[in-house]
């Protein structure tokens, strides 16, 4: 059982605020991830749950038991750092025994965990080797066997395979995921990537400005985001600025149908609109064609000038400034201090229909 | 186009040795052959041939061997006392942030900005007789100190605030090789500070620290400015012993075989130094 | 596919700066080494500044009898004083110029130009550091007195000239090095000579790391003393010399203080610039010589 409750956290660091009015729930064996933009404090939030800082307001407890004023080594959390963390004067070995050396456990012991959790990481073999003479990835394997080998319940890992390239990162967080799954451990995934969130998290938790935006699992979080940070940070998205009233809001040359008055966002996501024939009011310009080969994306302005980006059918051709209609499925308007309010048209006929009809 | 290139070249070749050409010559005559002509000139005279008379006379006598054995374990103890004062404010500010950590780190490196006789003025003014802190002790109904002036311990205190902010600068330099990260997984898995600091962080700046002991002795064995002005006038360091050798007793011979000497005990910690900087700074790439 | 739109956290409520009124822990490691050195450090320079406005200030008295500008008049109408300050500044000037001079061009060419034995020249600058300095100063006094340099301006010139080479060489050579080629190279795209790149974006760039080796030099030659004691004295007395005087003949003790004031306020303003410029790293390895 390992369960983290933050409770009303609030971090400073002289003026800046880096954490405020957090609160939230890890449940035992989930997989969360922090995400949000560089600044946002993900690392400081990590940092406060392994014990590298103290928290300037509120309390954290695991299983119940209250550890805020607990040193590192005094929960039961092990934390995987970015990068440089290993220490280069000592072999693979070395590093992964050296939190059992200090825990004094008989020799014949530490050899075989040691072994074990090398194994479990795909390096068994290389305990004798220096940390120099692996690659990147290897290294971070030898990070993650070091902070698992004292079998914590709570592994915190802070952007562990940033440095990687693409590959080989999809490939280590897929690994965590079933360690952490096959182990059966909380796991608190430090990450800026939505991708990597999406892929291998149980809940997300959006960050930004030192502020929870949302919390949530993966695919809520993308089709429901509750900010317009949210939506404008998870997944590819349309963001206009635009005016309800009527009963409509207008953004940039376009009109949908939404309640209220004032100012608003109106965001939109490139797979929810459609292309149709020409329409008053429904017409874009393309400007450029984007074939991703499994689908293509239209980059298109509206009348007055505003970009809209549409994603759409890979067999779908259009040619640079040509007018095409358009036709939006689904659409979320934020208001400030309202919860967003999502429409979308059950009036839809495709544009391949109405194009070759 | 290639003959041009090379043309090109060729003028770059030229005129980078005639650029070099003037401060080289310097170093030549200056320095090199000084260098050389101390080490022959002390051993080979011209006429009547060979001859180490002068080192003879440097190792049989006994107040030479006195200002020797001085220099030695003023140079070793001054040195260890640098490292030792600065490893605990280079740790502090290699781990630390904030206002104080800055204010600090200013502190500390102020004494590059005082040159030599000013230190000596100040600290016979602070630490010499009828001093201020013989006028605190006083004030206060204590009995006066022993004043280190004019005793081995005032070039040892002077030399160590003088050298301070340098080997600060080059343990940070070395600490600066040590991950926070690294140091946080540590502690992570439950080291203690003793145990960070042996096992993780001493490892790491092993070669750092016999840098910069190398870089200390380098500079301490013949110290002149402040051992002249605050140590004592029998026995005395290398430095004053080699300016009076040379000035007042006009015997350059036994003064260049007194540098030549410093030289020799000087060349292993000059290799390891020089070694330390041209891998460092590889000079030009 | 990721971030079409711009990201701005329109929702994201701004940072609450002062709704958090917290104290930040107090650092008492910190303000522990921090009143130790100010004891250590600042102590020391406080008294002597002291010292140059204490007019009467008898033993064992915490603070002077009486204050005043007394010995200001009286050290500064002394003609030695003057005399060595001029000396001084004309022996730091020459030098300077002369370093600066020689040693830029030097530099340049071993940051930028490929020539035959470039790395072991530098390298022969380097290994001067393996030497113990006053040893060093000897041997190149033995020379000086079978050329009847010893106790004369030029001597002691050569002498400093020598002492600045090394920084002056390799301090420049990182701040060429500094200089990103490609700037270089997008000035000879637009038709610039080499000539005219130099002028122009070279120099240009490198000169703040420049000004302040010149800077460092010319405070460094001003306070030099173990090469103006062995090759100037009797004759050439700098001002250090005069300062020495001061302490071991034990005149007016306020003679020495009025002088420190007097001349390191400018310097360490000078030296606090080259500071501003340089990392204190290379500032280190300059005052390192
Ligand atoms: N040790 C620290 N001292 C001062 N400010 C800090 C410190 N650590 C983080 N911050 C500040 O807190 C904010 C959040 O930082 P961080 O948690 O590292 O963000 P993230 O990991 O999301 O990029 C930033 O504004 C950062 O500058
Ligand atoms: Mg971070």
């Amino acid at each position: 059982m390992a369960q983290v409750r933050l409770t009303g956290i609030a971090k400073a660091f002289g003026k800046v605020t880096a954490l405020d009015a957090m609160d939230l729930m890890i449940d035992d064996g989930e997989l969360v991830c922090l995400l949000g933009p560089s600044g946002s404090g993900k690392s400081t939030l990590l940092r406060l749950i392994g014990g590298f800082e103290t928290p300037s307001e509120g309390t954290i407890a695991i299983d119940g038991v209250d550890v805020t004023h607990l040193p590192p080594e005094r929960r039961p959390t092990a934390m995987v750092f970015q990068s440089h963390a290993l220490w280069s004067h000592m072999t693979v070995h070395g590093n992964v025994a050296f939190g059992l050396k200090l825990r004094r456990l008989p020799r014949a012991e530490i050899r075989e965990r040691v072994e074990k959790v090398l194994d479990l990481v795909g390096l068994a073999g290389y305990g004798a080797r220096l940390p120099s003479q692996l690659s990147g990835g290897q290294q971070q394997r030898v990070a993650l066997a070091r902070s698992l080998v004292i079998e914590p319940k709570i592994l915190l890992l802070d952007e562990p395979f940033a440095s990687l390239d693409q590959h080989l990162r999809e490939r280590l967080r897929d690994e965590v995921r079933d360690i952490q799954q096959r182990l059966g451990i909380t796991a608190v995934f430090v990450t800026h990537g939505q991708d990597e969130a999406l892929a291998i998290s149980d809940r997300i938790v959006v960050l930004a400005d030192g502020r929870m935006q949302q919390v949530g699992r993966p695919g809520e979080i993308y089709a429901e985001p509750k900010t317009a940070f949210v939506a404008g940070f998870i997944g590819a998205m349309n963001m206009l600025d635009g005016t309800l009233g009527d009963g409509e809001i207008a953004a940039g040359g376009l009109r949908l149908a939404a309640e209220g008055a004032g100012p608003a966002r109106l965001a939109i996501r490139p797979e929810d609109i459609a292309l149709s024939e020409p329409e008053e009011g429904r017409t874009v310009t393309v400007r450029r064609m984007i074939d991703f080969g499994s689908h293509v994306v239209i980059d298109s302005t509206l009348s007055d000038g505003t970009h809209l980006r549409i994603q759409t059918d890979k067999t779908i051709r259009v040619e640079t400034g040509e007018r095409v209609g358009i036709r939006v499925e689904r659409w979320t308007v934020f208001t400030e201090g309202e919860a967003p309010r999502r429409y979308s048209s059950d009036t839809v006929r495709p544009f391949r229909e109405a194009r070759y009809a | 186009m290639i003959a041009a290139l090379r043309s090109g070249m060729m003028g770059g070749r030229l005129s980078g040795l005639l650029l070099v050409a003037l401060p080289v010559a310097l170093l030549i005559w200056l320095v090199l052959w000084p260098v050389l002509q101390a080490m022959v000139g002390t051993v080979y005279f011209p006429g009547t041939g060979f001859s180490t008379a002068s080192y003879a006379y440097f190792f049989t006598d006994d107040y030479s061997l006195r200002n020797l054995w001085l220099t030695l374990w003023v140079t070793a103890l001054t040195s260890v006392l640098r490292v030792t004062v600065a490893m605990p404010i280079a740790l502090y500010l290699r781990f630390r942030t904030g206002s104080v950590a800055a204010l600090v780190q200013a502190l500390a490196l102020f004494p590059m900005f005082v040159p030599s006789v000013l230190v000596a003025y100040a600290f016979i003014r602070v630490l010499g007789p009828n001093g201020i802190v013989d006028t605190v002790l006083v004030a206060l109904h204590l009995p006066k100190l022993a004043s280190p002036y004019l005793t081995p311990a005032g070039p040892i205190i002077g030399l160590v605030w003088d050298g301070l902010p340098l080997t600060l600068l080059l343990l940070l330099s070395g600490l600066g090789r040590v991950s926070i990260a690294s140091v946080d997984a540590a502690r992570d898995l439950g080291a203690g500070s003793f145990t960070l600091f042996t096992r993780i962080i001493l490892p790491r700046i092993q070669s750092s620290i016999i840098v910069t002991l190398a870089f200390n002795v380098l500079g301490l064995f013949s110290a002149f400015t402040l051992p002249f002005l605050l140590g004592p006038a029998s026995p005395e360091m290398m430095g004053p012993y080699m300016q009076r050798t040379f000035s007042d007793n006009a015997d350059p011979l036994n003064a260049t075989t007194q540098a030549v000497i410093t030289f020799a005990f000087c060349a292993a910690f000059g290799l390891i130094y020089v070694r330390a900087i041209a891998k460092g700074r590889k000079g030009p790439a | 596919m990721t971030d079409l739109a711009p990201v701005s956290p329109f929702d994201a409520s701004p940072s609450a700066v002062g709704r958090i009124a917290r104290r930040a822990p107090i650092d008492w490691t910190g303000i522990a080494f921090l009143t130790g050195l100010a004891v250590v450090i600042l102590l020391p320079l406080v008294v002597t500044a002291v010292w140059a406005f204490a007019e009467v200030w008898r033993f064992p008295a915490i603070v002077p009898q009486r204050m005043g500008l007394g010995y200001w008049q009286e050290t500064l109408s002394r003609t030695d004083v003057w005399q060595a300050l001029w000396l001084s500044l004309s022996i730091t000037t020459t030098v300077t110029v002369i370093s600066a001079a020689i040693c830029f061009p030097a530099a340049y060419a071993f940051a930028r130009l490929d020539f035959p034995g470039r790395n072991m020249l530098f390298l022969a600058f380097l290994s001067v550091q393996a030497f113990p300095k006053f040893g060093l100063i000897i041997a190149t006094a033995t020379i000086f007195l079978t050329l009847n340099l010893i106790g004369t301006f030029w001597g002691v010139v050569l002498i400093q000239l020598v002492g600045t080479l090394l920084y002056m060489i390799w301090i420049p050579v990182s701040a060429f090095q500094g200089v990103d080629r490609r700037l270089e190279e997008a000035a000879r795209d637009v038709g610039a000579s080499p000539m005219r790149v130099f002028w122009s974006i070279t120099l240009p760039q490198a000169a703040p790391t420049l000004f302040a080796a010149i800077l460092i030099t010319f405070v460094n030659t001003f306070y030099e003393t173990d090469a103006a004691w062995l090759i100037g004295l009797p004759n050439v007395r700098t001002m250090p010399m005069v300062m020495i005087a001061f302490i071991n003949n034990a005149l007016e003790v306020q003679y020495g203080a009025v002088l420190f004031v007097f001349l390191w306020v400018p310097s360490f303003l000078l030296m606090l610039a080259a500071r501003r410029v340089m990392g204190a790293d290379a500032f280190a390895k300059g005052l390192g010589g």
